[in-house]
């Protein structure tokens, strides 16, 4: 190296040029050693950190997203499962301390506002079907959102939007016909033994979903491209926490906790266009709750298997957006037999855990489509909404997904919490009686047609 | 082991015609249901039956096959914001049919699980006009001398006569008319699929058990020639290929071989797509195969959407 053999020159005292060689020769730009950094391969803490951070480097680095995704997968270890339709006491509260979230009872008040106006049912076919003053009813409960003269049956349209009547008649009809085929009008044999669900409820919830999704479609665009997939799958792996190893050949080692959640809705509908956020990406509606004890004391198992994450269908699908899910309860999580247990406070947990956990591994999974993962925090929310059942009684769940970073080092500096809007289970009907509904409420169809109305702010 | 059809023909009376009605046609043609939109959607459809659906490489021809059925009625019952009477439809899974009826002396039934059943709450206009119905009677029934007609059915002693989708569903259902009947072969093997003309024959039997049925509940059992044909339409698919069938009973008289014949329409042997490829296929280091979707033909979903619009526009 030329500026070197200067150098050695230069160093004996006898100097030989009289005038000021421009200082020594200039500092070379690149630094002439490698940094001193931590070694790779050495068991100490700083080459544990500098491990991740290669790893870190290689996901960023990523050229796909199905290479991110197979390399955040890639080690496998024993896991939690969490199983969002559980009988675990109080599973929702351990459900949120595991995916930082925050429960807000009621719906949000954006939903209600963005629906079109209803016409009152003022020519109901069926004596049956109890009737309603439709009109006055949701003037009462739309009243934050929407200017409407209350009490006049057919009300002329507002003068926001040109969207035409919501036939609430029609639509009730729509959801009478459906339950009635299947539980009355259609021949079936008996169900098999503990398979009531697949019966009557399950086929009356496709046939409800798909029915009303088509004649819905005409009035939201985003129906109209979706994608509708039967008994789906959907998978999210994510860390959460630090723990010590206590047995093993690993024994003393501090690691990430992995959970693991492997859930099949029965229904659920995928669109191109991803919904619009709620409320901004910072806000904090609440705590989440903090449990001291290990996650096996809910009690949840640990396995080691393939770390999948999936929303439904590959990154490569158009409709890699979720909008709704339908979640069916089985037979094995009854109301009857938390009634016959005493049980009656955790038939709402069990409503709860399910729409928080299902709903979270769906979002966290749109979000891992995008390239976003825990290193990589979400630029916008991911908004997607649920609906969990047993055949009658409706729970309903919209889920803001604001953050991904939940492992040990990220969680640190994260003040961004999930945000989870639910309401307590509601009954549709009361008794299906020689082909009549009795007792059918109108509200809780009305929430089911705004959930399928719900678009982003540009549609 | 016998081309099927032929023998259907025979047990069922029916004159056989090629490709579908012109009513039916008449519908793939018209450029005003925005048929070429949709083309787009289709692919996505078939792509996300045949290559997306699952976490796995490729997903297998059990869990494919209906996937896509689902996503083709899906988008067909979406066209339901610009006809709102198709909302009067109602898709039954898993339904029973029986329909008992003698043909020169020998009593036939059909009975079994006849797929997925899509009724309606108004029934298909007939298809065939009135001289076409007449012009029948000059058609002469194939017979199989020296082979009886009868061949590879099941003798059984029947005690009871049990005589309609009456008993698929109860009185009063709102839905009381046949509309569509769909077959899916969905078997992974390939020797517990049925064939092609096998497939053709069955389909020909369910609707005909079908109809059947429900021209005796309107009109009662006596055999007689109906002045309002009743039309069932049928679909048979093994996820790549699709078989289209519009059958119209006719007449319920049919112990003689002569007199007014039953009239079927088949389009037969329709790709939907060449062939979906889930990983590309490359021979000595040179992609021969591209993943993906090839061979995409998008006149087959045209005419899926026709027999479904069929009836309400």
């Amino acid at each position: 190296m030329a500026a070197l053999g200067a150098r050695r020159l230069l160093r004996p005292s006898r100097r030989w040029f009289s005038e000021t060689v421009p200082g020594a020769p200039s500092p070379p730009t690149s630094p002439l050693y490698p940094p001193v950094v931590a070694s790779i391969t050495a068991k100490s803490k700083a080459a544990k950190s500098r491990r991740l951070q290669r790893f870190n480097q290689r996901v960023h680095a990523a050229a796909t997203v199905e290479e991110k995704l197979r390399l955040y997968g890639k080690l496998q270890r024993p896991k939690y499962t969490v199983y969002p339709q559980t009988f675990a006491l109080n599973a929702d509260r351990w459900y949120r301390s595991f995916t930082k979230t925050v429960l807000v009872p009621g719906m949000p008040p954006g939903a209600a506002a963005a629906k079109a106006p209803v016409a009152a049912s003022g020519a109901t076919s069926d004596a049956s079907r109890a009737p309603e003053p439709a009109a006055e009813a949701l003037g009462a409960a739309d009243a934050p959102g929407v200017t409407k003269t209350p009490g006049a049956a057919k009300t002329p349209e507002p003068a926001a939007g040109a969207a035409p009547y919501l036939d609430i008649g029609e639509l009730r009809s729509i959801a009478c016909d459906a339950l009635l085929q299947e539980s009355f009008y259609q021949n079936k044999k008996r169900p098999f033994l503990y398979r009531d669900q697949d019966h009557t409820p399950g086929p009356f919830l496709t046939q409800l979903v798909s029915t009303l999704a088509a004649s819905l479609s005409g009035r939201n665009p985003l129906l109209a491209a979706s994608s509708l997939d039967l008994n789906p799958e959907v998978n999210y792996y994510w860390h959460h926490g630090e723990e010590v190893i206590v047995h093993g050949h690993r024994k003393g080692r501090v690691d990430p906790v992995r959970f693991q959640i492997d859930d099949n809705p029965h229904l659920q509908i995928r669109v191109p266009k991803q919904l619009s956020e709620v409320v901004p990406l910072e806000s904090d509606l609440g705590d989440v709750p903090v449990i001291d004890h290990k996650p096996s004391k809910l009690p949840l198992f640990k396995k080691q298997y393939e770390n999948k994450v999936f929303i439904g269908s590959k990154v490569a699908d158009p409709c890699c957006y979720g909008h709704t899910q339908f979640h069916l309860l089985p037979h094995k999580l009854k109301r009857e037999r938390f009634i016959r247990e005493r049980l009656e406070d955790q038939i709402e947990v069990v409503y709860r855990s399910n729409g928080i956990a299902s709903l979270f591994a769906w979002t966290a999974a749109q979000a891992m489509y995008q390239g976003f993962w825990s290193e990589a925090d979400v630029t916008r929310p991911f908004v997607s909404q649920a609906v969990v059942t047993d055949g009658k009684y409706f729970a309903f769940f919209c889920y803001q997904l604001n953050t991904l970073a939940l492992s040990a080092e990220t969680i640190k500096s994260n003040p961004r919490k999930n945000i989870c809007w639910a309401t307590d289970s509601k009954a549709l009907y009361d008794v299906v009686e020689d082909g009549n509904v009795k007792g059918f409420n109108d509200e809780v169809l009305l929430q089911l047609v705004r959930f399928l109305l719900n678009r982003p702010k540009e549609l | 082991v016998f081309p099927g059809v032929r023998q259907a023909q025979w047990l069922t009376k029916t004159k056989l015609v090629e490709g579908l009605p012109p009513a039916v046609l008449g519908i793939v043609d018209n450029p005003a249901h925005g048929l070429q939109e949709l083309e787009e959607r289709v692919k996505h459809a078939v792509s996300h039956a045949r290559l997306w659906d699952t976490a796995e490489v490729a997903p297998r021809r059990e869990q494919y096959c209906p996937v896509l059925f689902e996503n083709l009625i899906h988008i067909c019952r979406l066209m339901s914001g610009k006809y709102p009477s198709l909302s009067k439809r109602m898709l039954a899974r898993n339904c029973r049919i029986a329909a008992t009826w003698e043909r020169e002396s020998i009593l036939l039934q059909v009975r079994g699980l006849s797929g997925i059943l899509m009724n309606s709450m108004t029934s298909i206009p007939p298809v065939a006009s009135k001289e076409e119905i007449l012009a029948t009677k000059e058609h002469v029934l194939e017979t199989f001398y020296p082979i009886a007609p009868t061949i590879d059915l099941q003798e059984v002693n029947v005690y009871k006569e049990l005589n309609d989708t009456g008993q698929c569903f109860r009185d009063g259902y709102p839905y009381s008319h046949p509309h569509t009947l769909f077959f899916l072969e969905s078997a992974n093997v390939r020797t517990n699929r049925f064939r092609p003309e096998q497939l053709r024959a069955k389909m020909l039997m369910f609707a005909f058990g079908n109809a059947l049925a429900k021209a005796k509940a309107l009109h009662g059992n006596d055999p007689k020639v109906l002045e309002q044909p009743v039309v069932v339409q049928s679909i048979g698919t093994d996820g790549q290929v699709f078989q289209f069938m519009v059958f119209q009973l006719n007449t319920t008289d049919l112990v003689s071989n002569d007199g007014v014949k039953n009239l079927v329409w088949i389009d037969s042997d329709q790709n939907l797509y060449e062939r979906a490829q889930c990983v590309p296929e490359v021979k000595k280091r040179v992609v021969t195969k591209p993943a993906g979707i090839s061979g995409f033909q998008p006149d087959t979903f045209k005419k899926f959407l026709a027999l479904y619009l069929h009836g309400t526009v």
